[in-house]
């Protein structure tokens, strides 16, 4: 009965949207801010519809993830078009760091093992993408974005091996020697990095023509502010969502959480440890270096000091504070992410410190270091984990 | 039951939010259109102030001596709108510690040079204006041109400075690494003429600028090293010493230095160590007495840069008829929040000189371009004036094609810990693009502005 | 003279082994908190750099050079206990990564407050000896005055590291508490206090290794000074085994003279380079270190 319902339901938002599809054509160039609202609606309905059949989360788990994530980038993408630049630049740094976290919370959370060297990983996606976008400044970002993923899945592969029967520390240490030693190792390919100065985008990142096109009345819009970034940024951090959300789901996450919680038993129902801890190295990093190739699009370059030590150290910081293991941790995480700085800049103003004082300028580690201990001291699950705790225990003690 | 109230509750929902979009969008269009008609705003600028900001190293390897560059030019800022401002306009200045982003260990709580920018970005600045290093302004020029932001006066000698081309609001400052090493070589030809010349740069443009200038002075060094600050940074200026006991066994009588104060330090220290004591030359950002001298200072032997040679493209303190010695000393005493304690007989350092000098630059060129400016009027005017009252050597000229800035210095010596002297005080020029031969300067700067007394 | 002794493959020898010898000290202090507690301390760099501070900042008061050392190791004693019992006591028992992250951040914290109580300049220290290499025959001899007290030092720190947990009582409980916590409590060892003991003994050491550090390669007192020592010292550590003192020190003058031949012969780019690939090389062999003799997990 139920099933019925939603199958109905869908077959006529399915409908809706070839209708509107249609009907967008038929508007002509003239109204075609008109069209992309039609569609955006269109979506917005499309997840509305889904997201609230009963009984389709259980049956039909990823059509509802998908409508969530197609819903709240509908949304988000739509919001681009109305904030201010500085707002998308934010946003675009923001989102390309929750992807990074993402991969980071998935390794930690769910297969238990720690990685001081995501920054490192990242650098190799942003340096894969520079790298490229030097030698192929024609091609698609998409193409870009996936070499700048392949490369980081392959380096994962080659620290992940090793990686394998490592336990806490160890596997700690290898990863922060790789963080100290990545600058060393772009040096050493110093025709291909650029070295210490780094390497510049030929051109910046430009929407494609047909898009350019589309938007004929707002093409300054889209190329003059950061919106098309931040709408890249989007719409790769939904699709990266989605794919980890199923995957944290899956029978394989299931087998990962296993592994961390008790490796003796994991391997007594059959799941491979090395496997599972290699594939979640693989995906940690490749994770990492999407989110460093968006960087690169956002920076319009990169260079070694970027993606330094201390940018590793300030990942794992921001997946405590967003909580490990957890997929909303990531989205907080990159949130803090881009507007920390902000925060930092208040907090001097309203204190009245000399900005160029000895204090001012180190409130930023300060602050940032007194955070991570005071979470993992006090909410070792981070804002994420404790929400989703509280809220879980209040609906419990609430009688129904 | 339920399942039929939560889908009148779906669609009521849906609904609404149509209705809000179509409403928000229309409004929103609406106001776009009218903001864009009298869109004369400039970023940063209000009537009576004007943002700009710079990244600096507060913390790390680089922080010493260099972190008192932007703070001296934050000191003219402050004189000045203490005096009313340009055109009423006060100058706020804003510096973000970028630990001259160092890669590898170290800095953890710092920021790095392009989340400390697109922080500068977000204000919104002006421009930013004396950030520092070679290597970290190299890494956000792409970032400033696609957000159309004005980099002013590049703290650092390097010719990436001058591409008007690719980079059209981008700027120097100092006279480039390349002329100051073709000084060096003419140097070298004349007073050592049968030395053997060596070489220790450090490995991004800022070694290679030096190197080139060496070589295109005609002196080519037996032995040529790179350091990566990464690598002095990781081991605590050790990694030099192979390099330095590599010129002491390659018997190099003459050791010219592209680098940092810190690695000054540890090349200096390294030689020390082993007894080896050649004619050192050193780029004038890596020699400045007073930083080079800190960790020696409780050492039981005298300083060990005093005799080594450098440059310099400003007046130096011995030099007393300058009068903006005692100008800089007066505008540094006012500020005793980021120089405290300074006084009459204080030092000063050759950074605090260098961000007297841009400083002043900046202020002469607000000034140039008038009570009503955009960014493209302020670029146009500072390309089209000869800013000839400065505390440089040589007056301060860019051309549409030429954005280099400075373009004359003369050779000094490290007379003590704290001084530096000329040597004979003939300033050299070269063309302006510093590709052909240097001659003795012709015109030289002159004075200070009665308006900035 | 001997022509070997001035050659460049003594000079690299020796200045290695000096190199070494320091970071076999940070290995140790690393060792020595894992072993009594089985935390790994991210800040075993930062602790005793504030330690250094407060001790050679006196020297700004006049007073002479030992006095001021006696005092830095006073206060590395007192801010290893003063952590174990406020930050670290309440992470035993909780997943591996708990005590890592807060260590991090600790870390963080000290180098911040650090350079903004006495700024990022960097502070001259005296140095007690010559820093200045011997010569043979004209030719330098990689070793000073210094380099001598600074092996000196390290050999006499170890040594009574060595001969507190072998020949004493207290070294007996130290060692018990570490193995058998439960065991040793009902056998009346006051484990807490012993693993509060644990973590001052680590500071200490290190303390007087910031102190060798400081006043060895002139580039002074920063608040970064540790940095660099740590990242090799750690190293070291997880090449020779967090339970081994002993592989810990041997790995520490391994890794030592092996980085500065590789200085030497190849470029100073490769040195860290090199030591990522000895970490990964050796933990592929021994994933829990050279020198570890059971493989056996801590629980």
């Amino acid at each position: 009965m139920v099933v019925n319902s939603s199958q109905r339901r869908m077959s006529i938002t399915a409908m809706a949207v070839v209708l509107s599809a249609i009907a967008s054509f038929s508007f002509g160039s003239s109204t075609r801010v008109a069209v992309a609202l039609s569609a955006f609606l269109t979506l917005l309905a499309t997840g509305a519809a889904i997201f609230t059949t009963p009984g389709l989360r259980s049956s039909h788990p990823v059509v509802v993830r998908a409508a969530l994530t197609i819903t709240t980038v509908d949304v988000v993408l739509f919001a681009t078009y109305f904030f201010p630049a500085n707002t998308n630049t934010n946003l675009a740094t923001g989102a390309a760091m929750s992807i990074v976290l993402l991969g980071l919370s998935f390794l930690t959370g769910a297969s238990g093992q720690i990685s001081l060297g995501n920054g490192a990983f990242m650098g190799v996606g942003a340096f894969a993408m520079a790298i490229w976008a030097n030698h192929h400044a024609t091609s698609p970002i998409v193409v870009g974005l996936l070499v700048a993923i392949v490369s980081g899945a392959l380096v994962g592969l080659l620290l992940g091996l090793p990686a394998t029967r490592l336990r806490g520390p160890y596997l700690a240490g290898m990863t922060l020697a790789f963080a100290v030693a990545f600058a060393a190792i772009l040096s050493s390919f110093n025709s291909w990095t650029g070295g210490d100065s780094g390497l510049q985008l030929p051109t910046a990142a430009t929407p494609p023509h047909w898009l350019l096109g589309f938007f004929d009345s707002g093409t300054s819009l889209l190329t003059t502010n950061s919106m098309w970034l931040a709408d890249i940024a989007i719409v790769v951090t939904g699709v990266a969502f989605f794919f980890m959300a199923n995957l944290f789901a899956s029978r394989t996450g299931r087998a990962m959480r296993l592994i961390r919680d008790n490796d003796v038993a994991a391997e007594l129902v059959g799941v491979s440890l090395p496997r599972g801890r290699v594939v979640a190295f693989v995906v940690s990093s490749a994770y990492a270096a999407l989110g460093g190739a968006l960087s690169t699009l956002i920076d319009n370059a990169v260079s070694p000091s970027t993606y330094s030590f201390a940018l590793s150290i300030t990942i794992l910081s921001l997946i405590v504070i967003g909580g490990i293991g957890t997929i909303p941790g990531a989205l907080i995480g990159g949130i803090v992410y881009a507007y920390s700085n902000s925060v930092i800049t208040w907090i001097t103003n309203q204190t009245g410190l000399n900005p160029q004082g000895n204090l001012a300028s180190q409130l930023n580690g300060i602050i940032f270091g007194g955070l991570l201990i005071v979470t993992m001291l006090f909410a070792p699950l981070g804002i994420s984990g404790t929400a989703r705790h509280l809220w879980r225990t209040r609906r419990r003690r609430t009688p129904r | 039951m339920v399942t039929a109230r939560r889908c009148r509750l779906a669609t009521t929902g849906t609904a609404i939010l149509l209705c809000l979009g179509l409403v928000t969008t229309g409004t929103s269009i609406v106001t776009a259109g009218a903001t864009t008609k009298h869109a004369v705003k400039v970023p940063g600028v209000t009537a009576n102030k004007i943002t700009i900001g710079a990244t600096v190293p507060l913390t790390g390897i680089a922080s010493a001596g260099y972190s008192d560059a932007a703070k001296a030019a934050n000191a003219v800022f402050k004189y000045i709108n203490h005096k009313g401002g340009v055109f009423g306009r006060k100058i706020n200045y804003v510096q973000k510690d970028d630990c001259y982003g160092t890669p590898g260990f170290g800095c953890t709580g710092v920021p790095n040079t392009v989340t400390q920018t697109k922080a500068l970005l977000a204000l919104p600045v002006f421009a930013t204006v004396g950030s520092l290093g070679t290597p970290t302004q190299d890494s956000v020029r792409s970032l400033l041109r696609a957000n159309k932001v004005p980099q002013l006066f590049v703290n650092s000698g390097s010719t990436d400075w001058n591409s008007p081309g690719a980079y059209p609001s981008l700027f120097g400052w100092q006279i480039n690494y390349h002329a100051e090493g073709k000084i060096f070589a003419q140097y070298i030809k004349t007073t050592y003429p049968t030395a053997n010349t060596c070489f220790l740069g450090q490995a991004d443009d800022f070694g290679s600028d030096g190197l080139a200038g060496i070589l295109a002075g005609g002196i080519a060094p037996s032995d040529t090293q790179l350091y990566t600050v990464g690598g002095l940074v990781v081991s605590g200026g050790a990694s030099v010493g192979p390099y330095v006991a590599k010129f002491l066994a390659d018997k190099c009588d003459v050791v010219v230095l592209y680098t940092i104060p810190g690695a000054t330090d540890a090349v200096l220290g390294a030689a020390l160590k082993i007894g080896y004591s050649p004619h050192w030359i050193i780029s004038n950002v890596g020699s400045d007495p007073v930083t080079v001298d800190e960790p020696f200072a409780k050492a039981p032997f005298p300083d060990p840069e005093i005799g080594a040679v450098s440059f310099s493209y400003l007046h130096t303190t011995t030099d007393t008829g300058n009068p903006w010695l005692a100008w800089t000393t007066k505008v540094l005493t006012a500020d005793q929040t980021d120089f405290p304690g300074f006084g009459a007989n204080s030092v000063i350092t050759g950074n605090m000189a260098n961000g007297i000098g841009w400083g002043v630059s900046f202020v002469e060129a607000l000034k140039a371009a008038g009570k009503n400016f955009t960014r493209a009027s302020f670029l146009n005017t500072l390309t089209h004036t000869t800013f000839s009252q400065t505390p440089s050597l040589t007056p301060l000229r860019y051309t549409p094609g030429n954005h280099q800035g400075l373009n004359g210095g003369f050779l000094t010596v490290v007379k003590s810990a704290t001084t530096l002297a000329p040597i004979n005080g003939q300033v050299f020029t070269t063309d302006a693009t510093n590709s052909g031969p240097i001659k003795p300067a012709t015109s030289l700067s002159s004075g200070i502005p009665s308006w900035l007394k | 003279m001997d022509p070997f002794l001035t050659s460049r493959i003594m000079t690299d020898l020796l200045g290695g082994l000096t190199n070494g010898v320091v970071y076999g000290l940070v290995a140790l202090s690393l060792v020595l908190v894992w072993r009594s507690t089985g935390i790994l301390n991210f800040a075993q760099g930062a602790m005793p750099m504030v330690a250094t501070y407060l001790g050679m900042g006196l020297l700004s008061y006049n007073l002479s050079y030992w006095p001021c050392v006696a005092v830095a190791i006073v206060a590395g004693f007192t801010i290893g206990g003063i952590t174990e019992r406020v930050l670290v006591r309440g992470l035993y028992g909780k997943p591996e990564i708990n005590p890592i992250v807060v260590m991090v951040g600790f870390l963080i914290v000290l180098e911040a407050v650090a350079a903004a109580v006495w700024s990022t300049k960097p502070r001259g220290l005296p140095s007690p000896f010559s820093a200045i290499d011997w010569q043979i025959g004209g030719k330098p001899f990689g070793l000073s005055d210094f380099s001598v007290f600074e092996i000196l030092t390290a050999i006499g720190v170890m040594a009574v590291i060595a001969a507190l947990f072998r020949f004493t009582k207290l070294g007996l409980q130290l060692r018990a508490s570490a193995i058998a916590p439960e065991v040793s409590r009902l056998l009346g060892v006051r484990v807490g206090r012993m693993l509060t003991l644990g973590w001052m003994l680590s500071t200490a050491v290190g303390t007087i290794t910031t102190i060798l550090v400081a006043s060895n390669y002139f580039t002074g007192l920063t608040p970064q000074v540790m940095d660099g020592v740590f990242a090799f010292g750690f190293i070291a550590a997880a090449v020779g085994g967090l339970d081994s003192p002993v592989g810990s020190i041997v790995a520490g003058v391994s890794i030592g003279i092996i980085l500065q031949f590789v200085g030497d012969y190849l470029n100073s780019n490769d040195i860290i380079l090199t030591a990522l690939l000895i970490l990964v090389v050796s933990l592929m062999v021994r994933p829990n270190g050279l020198f570890t003799r059971s493989s056996a997990r801590r629980v």
